[in-house]
């Protein structure tokens, strides 16, 4: 088989852009990376690249003929989908006037992304590699007309072994509005490299839940970053479940105050996946909060990374950070590596962090099976109850129970391979 | 008829020998007391009875309706009719009370060829069982023994006593940490659950739980042992003068 070089997949990617997009200076400098990170890179330490490196990898450059069949989870909700990355009009359901979706440019956004002044941020390959080939960009605008909208649920779907896929998403919503927003990932794509900007206005409320639910030989690449404003309030959750290799990147700026970020997840691994939840949370005004809570089920030779990072500058007195991170091994194979770090320059700050990891509790497990109930089934009620107490902390009550279900066969497959 | 034969069981734990050659026959409709000082290895003794992992006999044998106990899991033993309260309930946190009540109830009467209750029915039968203990609506709310009282965690053990209706009930210092009134709630609750054909086993340190549940058999265990066995009175023996005499009087 022929060897494909570290850099094979940037190569394309320049002669693809040079092809598809000659006459748009505004993509190039997003061609300045020419490498994945290396694991000599602090942030990729834990989460290494090598396995992408080695797939020969090209954007996604032809008509979708596949059709699909969306599975709403919501009866109500409005979708939008999203085939090989790029934005499919016939397959999404009717927006309200509320909403309006358009296409933007880079420049339009530019700012927000040099608000994020860090290197991981810059470097980060699906940053560059969806700006600089990613077809349309598109923004979803929630007007302040009304305050409540329908659920919206977005599909990423597409993709195959050989393709890398990158949509790009701006979800932007104005002062006093109230959004809730599913993110499914369920591609085939060698490469999904999904980028997404939020912005929230003074005193907006969302609530996004991200369920990674790839096919197996994929590799997702998340990255969002998002910018809130005094008084709004973000409740983001990651389901990590599918694919190769999922790594979700959060970078949350709180820039007005009195405002609150909470960015949790769950990560279900089996097999040899490879699941990673990265978040970093940048206080730099006083009076806000954020909490950083994750919980992992691992069974084989799956392996999962929490890096959780708060930053609270000089200037964020009054600022209260939680961060947690639980793991369950299921397998003596498994490995899970938690990596917190604070960096706080202001003095009136209360910041919580913690990490376990562990099987789980023989002294519980025999209380159950003390009452009839088999050790294997003690188990299912174990695991159930502590994601259980994560899905009610983190997310709405009504989406509770939908959520829940995602996490069930998972958890039956881990536990009957457990016993393999 | 026996219920429980327990015969010279020995027990180690981390190669200390812990049970040294105990014996005890639980026949029907009987109300056994065992009392002892503190280490001397009674819940060590229950432990082994629930099947435990790591509280496997080393020598000695123990049988239930005439089956061989050592052989089965925790769950098949309390399908076959043994119930533990536990001295220390363990806390589930994220594990709703009721759910976990409706579980292991309908998990018995699969196990027994009964039907087992709708959701609707159960509630109402759980309803009536609760407030016979004194266990309030808001209390089947929360999460398994999680932020319970003391108290609270003894009646919940009783309410799954009830519940599972077991042929034998070892109730391991359920009376420590209950005010009077609690005392006599949970002892009525173990009083009409009695019947001719069960039998309970009553793990105290105190004559005051005896008043209430009044035991045909008293026994005496002292370091891995019981040293000795009698009617009522031997509680009050106890309760007047402490257990120093009859450890004495052995050694
Ligand atoms: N898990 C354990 N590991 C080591 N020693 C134990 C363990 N459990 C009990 N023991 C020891 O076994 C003896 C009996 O304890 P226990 O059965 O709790 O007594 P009791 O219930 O009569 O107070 C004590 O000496 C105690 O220290
Ligand atoms: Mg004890």
């Amino acid at each position: 088989m022929k060897k494909v070089r570290n850099d094979q997949f940037f190569s394309n990617l320049e002669k693809f852009v040079n092809k598809v997009y000659p006459n748009q200076p505004q993509r190039r400098p997003y061609l300045n990376l020419k490498s994945w990170p290396s694991p000599k890179d602090e942030a990729w330490k834990f989460s290494r690249l090598g396995n992408l490196a080695r797939k020969n990898i090209l954007p996604f450059d032809f008509e979708n003929q596949q059709d699909f069949n969306i599975n709403k989870l919501i009866k109500d909700s409005i979708s939008l989908v999203f085939v090989n990355g790029k934005f499919e009009k016939k397959l999404s359901d009717k927006l309200l006037s509320e909403i309006v979706i358009e296409e933007v440019q880079i420049e339009d956004f530019k700012e927000i992304i040099n608000k994020f002044d860090n290197l991981s941020v810059k470097n980060h390959p699906t940053l560059n590699s969806t700006l600089s080939c990613s077809e349309k960009f598109f923004k979803i605008k929630f007007k302040n007309d009304i305050k409540f909208y329908k659920p919206i649920e977005i599909f990423n779907l597409g993709g195959t072994e050989n393709t890398s896929i990158h949509p790009f998403i701006f979800i932007d919503l104005d002062k006093d509005t109230d959004v809730q927003i599913f993110q499914h990932y369920s591609t085939y794509a060698g490469l999904l490299a999904p980028f997404e900007i939020i912005n929230l206005s003074e005193n907006s409320n969302l609530e996004i839940i991200k369920i990674y639910d790839d096919k197996i030989n994929s590799h997702n690449l998340s990255l969002t970053l998002s910018v809130i404003k005094e008084e709004a309030n973000l409740r983001s959750f990651a389901l990590i479940k599918g694919g190769e290799f999922t790594r979700s990147e959060m970078h949350t700026l709180l820039e007005g105050e009195n405002s609150n970020a909470d960015i949790n997840g769950i990560y279900l691994s089996s097999g040899n996946q490879h699941h990673d939840l990265t978040s970093c949370v940048y206080h730099n005004v006083p009076n806000c909060k954020s909490s950083q809570i994750v919980k992992g089920v691992l069974g084989e030779e799956s392996t999962a990374v929490f890096q959780g990072k708060v930053r609270v500058e000089k200037l964020a007195q009054k600022t209260e950070a939680k961060q947690m991170s639980r793991a369950i091994m299921l397998s003596d194979k498994a490995v899970s590596n938690s990596k917190p770090e604070l960096e706080i320059y202001a003095d009136d700050v209360i910041c919580g962090h913690g990490a376990t990891v562990g099987e789980l509790d023989e002294d519980q497990i025999f209380y159950l099976s003390s009452r009839g109930i088999s050790k294997q089934k003690a188990k299912v009620i174990l695991i159930d109850a502590f994601l259980n107490e994560m899905i009610s902390l983190s997310i709405s009550d009504k989406f509770h129970d939908i959520i829940y279900n995602k996490t069930k066969t998972k958890i039956n497959k881990l536990l009957t391979n457990e016993y393999e | 008829m026996a219920i429980l034969e327990i015969k010279n069981a020995e027990l180690s734990i981390d190669n200390k020998k812990i049970l040294k050659g105990l014996s005890l026959n639980v026949n029907e409709g009987e109300t056994h007391a065992i009392m002892g000082p503190n280490g001397s290895g009674k819940s060590t003794l229950s432990y082994m009875l629930a099947g435990r992992d790591g509280y496997e006999l080393d020598n000695g044998s123990i049988t239930f309706d005439n089956i061989d106990l050592t052989p089965l899991s925790p769950d098949e033993r309390s399908n076959l009719g043994l119930f533990l309260a536990f001295q220390y309930p363990v806390e589930l946190p994220g594990v709703s009370s009721t759910n976990f009540l409706r579980e292991i109830f309908n998990s018995r009467k699969k196990y027994l060829g009964e039907n087992e209750l709708s959701h609707l029915d159960f509630i109402k039968f759980l309803r009536k069982v609760a407030e016979d203990l004194s266990i309030k609506d808001e209390m089947l709310k929360r999460y398994v023994n999680f932020g319970f009282s003391g108290g609270e965690k003894k009646r919940f053990e009783i309410l799954q006593m009830a519940l599972l209706n077991p042929k034998i009930s070892v109730l391991d210092e359920t009376d420590s940490g209950l005010d009077v009134d609690a005392l006599k709630i949970v002892s009525e609750g173990v009083n009409n659950l009695k019947d001719k054909k069960n039998a309970v086993v009553v793990i105290t340190h105190y004559q005051r739980l005896l008043d209430y549940i009044k035991p045909d058999i008293v026994h005496i265990m002292s370091d891995g042992k019981i040293i000795k066995s009698g009617d009522a009175d031997l509680a009050l023996y106890i309760e007047k003068n402490g257990y120093s005499e009859i450890l004495n009087e052995k050694s």
